[in-house]
């Protein structure tokens, strides 16, 4: 069976972090962020399903009918656009998600050959000046964004669509919630390193 | 004399390409470059009084937002996860092993056969999915434990790996040529016609290589010591055991071919198709499904995540007028008509070290149509030249996807150096069909022509 | 005098004849009638701005101004969509006429001042086609269950008519119209779809384009911004906009003459709806039409002010011009 090297849980801290002491705080959050975006990996699964059953309702009337109760007169379009509702969704819970495990990808040519001392503080200052900011800027202009969709009532602008606009923009503040949290607690994890040993 | 925001530009650029050698994660570093250059251009503009074109305010970035939205929203990168889905579901139904195996079979007695067995799948992989992420982590998680076990050179291993993944993005269906005929308003049938002999072309020459590569230097790719003599009965039992998967490649080709479904769509059909394959092995337990959707997130999730980061960046190179300050340059060019499409091409592959084919194809290539369009030079031919050419910000680091995409699933052993040296003959192969497609324009020509029946405009 | 930079995105790219190119005509205008001073900056669909985030991004000033197809904004201001195009509605002239002597432009205004955007009636052009079939359109009965793709007000007229409208996105459309996916699209004028090749793998394109009989771009300028400019660089802009109106109506007309001849040349069958299909859209469309003004006052109150004026007008329309199928010579 072929072996999903690096994919492994927590494989941030057991893999190119390597030997960080451990730091419970930042295990609790990174067990939340974790246990979100298990549930929402789901979404793949569903996603594979709606396409299924979007393309047969296209050919067989039986479908279409059973649709169309659920989403009205017109259920291709209701149907196409939960696809990519659930596409949305899922990328956008997934990326704290992979950010815990480790899968986003480093240039590490150069990188794998450093201590793991300045390994760590270019993940703090990283974090500190490169990803946390951005995330915080995010939040502050995507609040207004879901909140425009939620005063305007917004709806998809294609007959049949799907209603509740603001649902779907939401998850762009869950994910980069997420991700702030992710970002804290890899913080945590490199700056328990950095500056408790040197007390110590 | 440069202005200051082109001056900024060039900064922008430079410290992007420093920063990623932190080996901090490359989305975000773009991010990060990309916030921290807003607040250069901000405060230098108020209190400094430099010109910093449009970014003027914090609103600018603030769109940010809104491509995220954009992103959210292309449903055509649905078929991302479904293909990454349906290769890692293949990948445990245990069809892709007994492929593997099938092909060991085959062409194991053969030098370099393993090899010439990825490029097939890369092939086929290319003329269902079109997605280069999904076909290099397929291809890897299918080939690359064996090639390993087989005591193949890792470089080799690698590079046709990468390589062959990135077939996709030529060989119709495309993404990038949907995006380019978006771009420029042209047929995207025009373009689909126009890629597919270069396209095989490509994938017949790194086979080429493979076979005389192995041939002059047996260890790379050494045929396995119990390799068994081929009989009929192996004959048979390996086209039995590629039935499955060959079934699942042609419900997929066969959904968009006979007009099922669009191309998104057949990649959550190939995604349950594959769950059938893995129920009917009996794998499809509730373990697997679980794993699967988590490998699928996560292989996703980096993705996208480079996908937002390099967002960011454009956007603010943008709003620092990049990409008229790269037009103004091309057009004081002191070239020919040859020359400057040489020079054009030579501009895409330098970007293609730094930028991806979608920041490429989104900046640059509306800002040189016009111009290439004007000097006379058919449309469709310069589009497949220049998406040849663009195949090779694959493969050339820093910044290569099939490089990470690689990277991001192969054992620990293979290292990226391993990675780096193994793709350096397949970004020659590249090289050599931008050239044989430059000097022959009928390699992109004479199929559209004869299916359309008329050249484009 | 004051020094003018906005990055201004499109909805449509500008390569696109007559739907793309009438604001880089504006900007150039612009540029020179200021003597250098206003530049606007044309910034290509999804290079800065996405094409449907226009309307958002002026109204929160992440922009200074954008320039889009009002029917894009259905989902949000619904009586934007008669903005846009009014189904079996006003022609471009007609339009004109009721924006701006008839109180259009005053409800407009109004309304996106809410919005925090003012409107400035900037293009437009010709009708589009009323799609691309693989078969020909005759009679009634081909239209239910047929696989089409059509877009707004559109969408929902075929839908009531007993067509399964499909969601299919743009870059796809070429291919799944190709392949069988769909059975027809609409697009644009006939001209644009010429561009993307359409003529390619549909054989048939009816016309007249009942769905859309003109196509409406405004330039949106945020409010905060408009307020501050100076009179004479308001109305430099202005101006430059009614130059655009003229400018891109006259341009849609001059090429669609040339692109139906070429059409018919390549195999295409160039043909009107039935007048039964046609009767029938048109009860669709009235249904249409007073479902959403029971729904959304603006929508009524603009709806009620453009029929007013088309009932007035008729009469005019009717014996003021030569029939349309009357012979040139
Ligand atoms: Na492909
Ligand atoms: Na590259």
């Amino acid at each position: 069976m072929t072996q999903f090297v690096g994919l492994q849980e927590g494989a941030e801290a057991k893999g190119y972090l390597a030997g960080l002491p451990p730091c419970p705080a930042a295990d609790a959050i990174e067990r939340a962020v974790l246990l979100v975006g298990k549930i929402f990996a789901f979404a793949w699964l569903l996603l594979v399903l709606v396409i299924m059953v979007g393309v047969l309702e296209r050919y067989a009337p039986p479908i279409t009918r059973v649709m169309a109760m659920i989403f009205g007169s017109n259920p291709g379009t209701a149907l196409t656009e939960l696809q990519w509702h659930l596409y949305a969704a899922g990328f956008l819970v997934a990326i704290p998600f992979a950010m815990v495990r480790g899968n986003h990808v480093r240039i590490d040519v150069l990188a794998e050959h450093f201590p793991l001392r300045r390994k760590a503080w270019i993940e703090f200052l990283g974090t500190l000046l490169f990803l946390i900011p951005f995330c915080v800027f995010v939040l502050i202009h995507a609040a207004p964004f879901v909140e425009r969709s939620i005063t305007l009532n917004e709806v998809s602008p294609s007959p049949g669509g799907l209603g509740g606009r603001w649902i779907i923009k939401s998850f762009m503040i869950v994910s980069f919630l997420l991700l702030l949290a992710a970002a804290l607690a890899r913080l945590l994890r490199v700056a328990n390193f950095l500056f408790r040993q040197r007390a110590a | 004399m440069l202005e200051t925001y082109e001056l900024l530009v060039i900064i922008l650029l430079a410290s992007f390409i420093l920063l990623i050698f932190t080996g901090y994660p490359i989305a975000w570093v773009l991010a990060g470059v990309s916030f921290w250059f807003v607040v250069i251009a901000i405060y230098g503009s108020e209190y400094a009084d430099l010109d910093t074109y449009l970014l003027t305010s914090w609103a600018r970035f603030s769109v940010i937002v809104d491509r995220i939205w954009s992103q959210m929203q292309n449903s055509v990168l649905v078929a991302l996860p479904m293909f990454v889905f349906m290769g890692l579901m293949l990948d445990r139904s245990g069809v892709a092993d007994r492929l593997m195996q099938s092909f060991t079979r085959l062409f194991g007695s053969l030098q370099g056969g393993l090899a010439i067995a990825v490029c097939c799948i890369g092939i086929l992989l290319a003329a269902s999915t079109g997605i280069v992420g999904a076909s290099v982590v397929l291809l890897a998680t299918l080939s690359m434990p064996l090639m390993l076990a087989y005591s193949y050179s890792k470089r080799l291993a690698a590079g046709v790996i990468a390589a062959s993944g990135t077939l996709g993005i030529l060989i119709p269906p495309s993404i990038m040529l949907v995006i380019m005929a978006d771009q420029l308003a042209m047929s995207v049938g025009d373009l689909f016609m126009g890629a597919m002999i270069p396209g095989l072309l490509l994938g017949v020459l790194y086979m080429l290589y493979v076979i005389v590569v192995t041939h002059l230097f047996p260890g790379m790719g050494p045929p396995p010591a119990d390799a068994p003599p081929m009989t009929a009965r192996i004959v048979l039992d390996a086209l039995l055991s590629m039935a499955a998967p060959a079934a699942l490649i042609l419900a997929v080709l066969g959904t968009i071919f006979f007009g099922i479904a669009t191309a998104t769509e057949a990649s959550g059909v190939g995604a349950f198709g594959a769950m059938l394959l893995a129920a009917w092995n009996r794998r499809l337990d509730w373990r697997c499904i679980k794993d699967v959707s988590y490998e699928t997130a996560a292989t996703t999730a980096f993705i996208m995540a480079i996908f937002l980061g390099a967002s960011a960046f454009a956007l603010v190179m943008r709003n620092l007028g990049g990409d008229e300050f790269i037009a103004h340059m091309l057009r004081s060019l002191p070239f020919g008509p040859e020359g400057i499409i040489i020079v054009i091409l030579g501009i895409a592959f330098v970007a293609g070290f730094f930028l991806d084919w979608l920041e490429i194809s989104l900046i640059f290539l509306p800002l040189v149509a016009p111009v290439v369009k004007a000097l006379g030079f058919d449309p469709v031919w310069f589009v497949v030249v220049f998406a040849v050419m663009l195949q090779t910000s694959f493969l050339t680091p820093p910044v290569g996807f099939s490089l990470f995409y690689l990277k991001g699933v192969v054992p620990k052993e293979v290292s990226t150096r391993d990675i780096y040296l193994g793709i350096l003959p397949f970004v020659a192969i590249q090289l050599l069909c931008v050239f044989l497609v430059f000097e022959f324009p009928e390699l992109a020509l004479w199929l559209p022509r004869e299916v359309y029946g008329g050249a484009a405009r | 005098q004051e020094r003018v930079r906005w990055g201004v995105p499109i909805a449509f790219g500008s390569n696109l004849t007559a739907l793309g190119d009438t604001l880089p005509y504006v900007a150039q205008q612009l540029n020179r009638m200021s003597g250098g001073r206003i530049n606007f900056i044309v910034q290509e669909p999804g290079s800065v701005i996405p094409a449907l985030g226009v309307f958002d991004a002026v109204s929160e000033g992440k922009v200074d101004a954008g320039y889009s197809w009002m029917g894009y904004e259905i989902g949000k201001v619904p009586s934007s969509a008669l903005y846009g195009a009014t189904p079996f509605g006003m022609e471009a002239l007609e339009f004109s006429a009721w924006y701006w002597f008839h109180g259009g432009k005053d409800m407009l205004l109004e309304i996106y001042a809410r919005h925090n955007i003012v409107p400035i009636f900037c293009g437009a052009i010709a009708p589009e086609g009323a799609g691309w079939f693989r078969q020909q359109i005759t009679n009634l009965d081909q239209v239910r269950g047929l696989r089409f793709r059509a877009a707004g007000l559109g969408g929902r007229i075929w839908e009531r008519v007993g067509a399964s409208v499909q969601l299919i996105p743009g870059p796809e459309l070429y291919q799944a119209l190709e392949r069988g996916v769909l059975d027809g699209t609409e697009f644009s004028l006939p001209t644009v779809d010429e561009q993307l090749g359409f003529q390619r793998v549909a054989k048939f394109l009816h016309l007249p384009g009942f769905h859309q009989p003109t196509t409406n771009q405004f330039l949106y300028v945020n409010k905060g911004v408009w307020d501050k400019l100076q009179e004479p660089t308001k109305a430099m802009i202005e101006t430059a906009c009614q130059a655009g109106v003229a400018f891109a109506m006259a341009r849609a007309e001059a090429l669609q003459g040339a692109v139906l001849a070429k059409f018919k040349a390549e195999g295409v069958t160039v043909a009107r709806l039935p007048e039964d299909v046609l009767k029938r859209l048109q009860e669709a469309t009235n249904a249409v039409l007073d479902e959403q003004a029971a729904r959304d006052a603006d929508f009524k109150r603009v709806l009620d002010s453009m029929r007013k004026f088309q009932d007035e007008h008729q009469a005019w329309k009717q014996l003021g011009y030569l029939p349309r199928d009357w012979p040139i010579r």
